[in-house]
């Protein structure tokens, strides 16, 4: 399988990427650090050492998405390297899905590590395995997949400077854009307008869909088919931006 | 162009097709999960900040913006009314806030605010402002405030006038302080305090209107000390004789009181035998 | 004989700089190459080799022209299958060793599992980096690229070869050893499309050449073709004859020694001249036909322009 091999290569080339470490050092200490705000506060400090070990998380597992998918493509082009890879009987649109899925593998190890010394940290103080913690873990995963889409949307045709703060607006505009539904479609007159703002606000990615840290959190229910729809919206929209990359890909000339 | 299509995977076509097809999918889906009601937590997880102290060290120099950041969000916090418990964290907040940024002065104010009127806990209050009271010695309108909470909301009459001390005695306060401390003393019966304070601000006054009004709380402190006096008498001949004296001028010839005072201006007080209550002969404030 | 590789008026435009302007880099490029021959395209810095090149491989895409390997359209992977490309100054996955390299490279290749391993060991030796096998890329110097470059370029056995400038960079030795691996592959059936503005390299190995000038073709054919086309003088040494004979037919140059030395244009005036010597009971020391190197034909076509 060539999309395999591609993949493979370029997860060991993120194994033996220092930024990679530096990040996921920093991860781990951030976690470690909320034992240390947990000993603080006032009030439960399972629930500080979950919010700040989820925040973490999220917060880096996007930094290495943004940080390494900006690079992905733009990097073998600026080293050529992607001339030799090309040359190979191989369709650009399997070496693009190859640097996808290798990303994605290289990010799922990491958030793996990192839920390891979080799910350990908070045994050592509830002495049980909170399973539901996963759950969270499993939607920010999905989540930075779909930044990784994105990154290397952008990557196709942008420097990694430029690619990085397109994919961090589209980090920011989706978790905000809930505030467009109540500050602005509301108060908008029905008409033209109204409709436009409507579809723009289906049309942007919706990252809250992937948040549950609050409800795991604070044990509330979530309804199960919010699960089901939020994932499949995961999976479309990273598609959608895939296929968007595909095409851009397909018609660019490396020069 | 069109010839090299087929052999590089897929057609244009069949993806911009499958552009079309994801992008309909998804729009679908999130008008679904739109639907979904999720439980939300309105500012569930500031409560749980550790202390200030270490939240600075957090902030790598931007304290002061934390502060305001936690500020602006405990105002809309605390104007959220769904959340019952809200008040629970109220001190504690309001701490976060005062250990990033001493001067600071509005939270101190707001905080004790929404303690007394929102979270009626006057404790809270009277810790808030005592705390801006420590961290800024030079204010004096925190114990004043807090002097108003203990004398109006409290009735600590004490209390409050602690609280208007500290305030005379920070520069720049207004003169009423010191005629709220001289009240206050009046108020939790040390006649003799407020008499003394009365008696200053009368000599010191420099208008009339002030002149007038220490001379209205003189002649109310003297007909307190009186009546008091009088009615300390009252009850000794009570335990002696088991009735109420027939008139006030019975005290002195049983021997309970040496002369029966008259008030500020040498009227006799009014006695009403059957009650047995003992009333200046003038409302101090309509002399 | 069959064709190889077939290019039919190619055109290539690039927009460049943030106000797009249009600059044409390849006006109509044909050729064709043979199998097994070593097919030299020669051409000074900046005249679309290297935009050929990746046409070809699919890494550019033509704005008009035909190309086709081995009968295939040219991004078909049937035609990628069959061929190698070492780029110019090659530079590769630099976190993987030099057996890693190979090993993933040959993952793209339908290749036998077991095969794989003794042929990347065979390519190591080959390129002579045998010792270097489980060092990473990045402590590679500049030959060793080039080396391992030709390794992974000859990893699925193609039929046809690409080498971009490949004895770029190299010292005597190396290039010694390269041209020897390209002669090589000669033997061994393969066809070699090789790169060069290095005229010495293509003069040594190459058995057609085409000349690319600003995009376009100047001139193309057999090395001996080209060059013989433009035989401009013999130059005839004699003696025993009077010179002053010979002033009609030809330029006379120098007399030492008794020998006389002719510069003679036309090629029934030599026949004329070696008659009249013979004639005359002359001897004649030598005869030089005086052909155009590779060198003077590029000069001269590159100065027309």
């Amino acid at each position: 399988m060539k999309i395999k091999a591609i993949a493979f290569n370029t997860f060991k080339e993120a194994l033996r990427d220092r930024v990679l470490y530096l990040i996921l050092f920093f991860a781990a200490v951030c976690i470690i650090f909320s034992r240390l705000l947990a000993l603080l506060t006032v009030g439960d400090p399972v629930k500080i050492i979950m919010d700040v070990g989820l925040a973490s998380l999220s917060f880096f597992g996007a930094l290495m998405a943004i940080l390494m998918g900006a690079g992905l493509v733009f990097k073998e082009i600026d080293k050529k390297t992607i001339y030799t890879t090309l040359s190979k009987p191989i369709h650009r649109y399997q070496f693009l899905l190859g640097k996808f899925f290798g990303l994605v593998l290289t990010l799922f190890i990491m958030l793996l590590l990192m839920s390891l010394i979080f799910l350990v940290l908070i045994y050592f103080h509830t002495f049980k395995i909170e399973w539901e913690i996963l759950i969270a873990i499993l939607f920010i995963f999905l989540e930075l997949c779909l930044i990784t889409s994105v990154a290397m949307l952008f990557s196709c045709f942008s420097t990694p400077i430029l690619s990085s703060l397109f994919t961090l607006s589209f980090y920011i505009i989706g978790h905000s854009v809930w505030g467009l539904e109540e500050i602005l479609i509301q108060k908008i007159k029905p008409g033209i307008g109204k409709i436009l703002v409507q579809i723009i606000y289906h049309i942007l990615p919706d990252l809250e869909n992937f948040n549950f840290k609050t409800e795991i959190v604070h044990h509330l229910s979530i309804p199960s088919t919010i699960f089901l729809y939020s994932t499949l919206y995961a999976i479309f929209y990273t598609l959608f931006i895939l296929v968007l990359a595909m095409l851009v890909f397909r018609k660019r000339d490396f020069i | 162009m069109k010839k090299f299509s087929g052999e590089k995977g897929f057609s244009t076509l069949f993806l911009i097709f499958i552009l079309i097809l994801t992008c309909g999918i998804f729009m679908n889906l999130k008008i679904k999960t739109d639907m979904i009601p999720r439980k939300k937590i309105p500012g569930s997880s500031i409560i749980y900040i550790p202390s200030g102290k270490y939240l600075k060290f957090a902030t790598f120099g931007n304290s002061s913006i934390m502060a305001d950041l936690i500020y602006l969000w405990a105002i809309q916090y605390y104007s959220e009314y769904t959340i019952v418990d809200r008040y629970k964290y109220l001190d504690h907040i309001f701490s976060i806030i005062s250990e990033l940024d001493h001067r600071y002065l509005d939270p101190y104010e707001l905080g004790a605010i929404i303690a007394a009127y929102e979270a009626r806990d006057l404790d809270i209050a009277l810790n808030i402002l005592d705390r801006g009271l420590e961290k800024n010695p030079d204010q004096w309108i925190f114990p004043y405030e807090a002097g108003h909470y203990a004398a109006m909301l409290k009735k600590d009459y004490q209390l409050a006038r602690e609280y208007y001390k500290k305030t005379m005695e920070i520069e720049g306060a207004p003169p009423i302080a010191k005629r709220l401390y001289a009240d206050a003393a009046f108020k939790s019966m040390d006649f003799q305090t407020s008499w003394q304070t009365w008696l200053e601000i009368y000599e010191t006054a420099e208008d009339e209107r002030i002149k007038k009004i220490a001379s209205n709380h003189l002649y109310q402190v003297k007909a307190g000390m009186d009546i008091h006096t009088i009615k300390e008498a009252m009850a000794r001949f009570k335990e002696k004789y088991g009735h109420n004296p027939e008139d006030l001028p019975r005290l002195v010839k049983a021997g309970f009181l040496d002369s029966l005072p008259k008030d500020l201006d040498e009227k006799d007080y009014i006695y009403d035998s059957t009650t047995g209550e003992v009333k200046s002969p003038t409302i101090p404030w309509k002399r | 004989m069959t064709t190889v590789l077939t290019i039919k008026d190619l055109h290539k435009s690039f927009n460049i700089g943030f106000i797009p302007k249009k600059r044409k880099i390849l006006k109509g490029i044909s050729l064709s190459v043979e199998q097994g021959e070593i097919f030299g395209y020669l051409g000074p810095n900046g005249a679309g080799k290297t935009t050929t090149i990746k046409c070809i491989l699919g890494l550019i895409l033509p704005q008009k022209g035909k190309i086709e390997i081995f009968g295939n359209p040219h991004l078909a992977l049937k035609a990628k299958e069959k061929i190698g490309f070492l780029p110019e100054n090659p530079y590769f996955y630099d976190h993987l060793t030099a057996s890693e390299f190979l090993d993933f490279y040959s993952q793209l290749y339908v290749m036998d599992k077991n095969k794989k391993e003794e042929k990347i060991k065979n390519l190591l030796q080959l390129v002579g980096l045998e010792q270097s096998a489980g060092l990473q890329l990045r402590k590679f110097s500049r030959g060793m690229m080039q080396r391992i470059g030709l390794a992974q370029a000859l990893l699925n056995d193609p039929s046809l070869v690409f080498l971009d400038e490949p004895l770029g960079g190299l010292d005597p030795v190396g290039r010694k050893e390269i041209r020897d691996i390209i002669a090589r592959l000669k033997e061994e059936g393969k066809t070699v499309f090789l790169c060069s503005h290095i005229l010495q390299d293509i003069e040594m190995i190459c058995d057609r050449v085409a000349i690319i000038v600003n995009g376009k073709i100047i001139n193309q054919g057999a090395l001996q073709d080209l060059i013989s086309e433009k035989t401009h003088f013999t130059e005839v040494v004699f003696s025993g004859v009077d010179p002053r004979e010979f002033e009609s037919l030809a330029e006379r140059l120098s007399d030492q020694s008794g020998r006389t030395l002719l510069k003679v244009f036309e090629e029934e005036n030599v026949q004329k001249v070696l008659e009249l010597i013979q004639s005359k009971k002359g001897k004649l020391h030598s005869l030089i036909p005086r052909t155009e190197t590779l060198e003077d034909l590029f000069m001269e076509v590159v100065k027309q322009k």
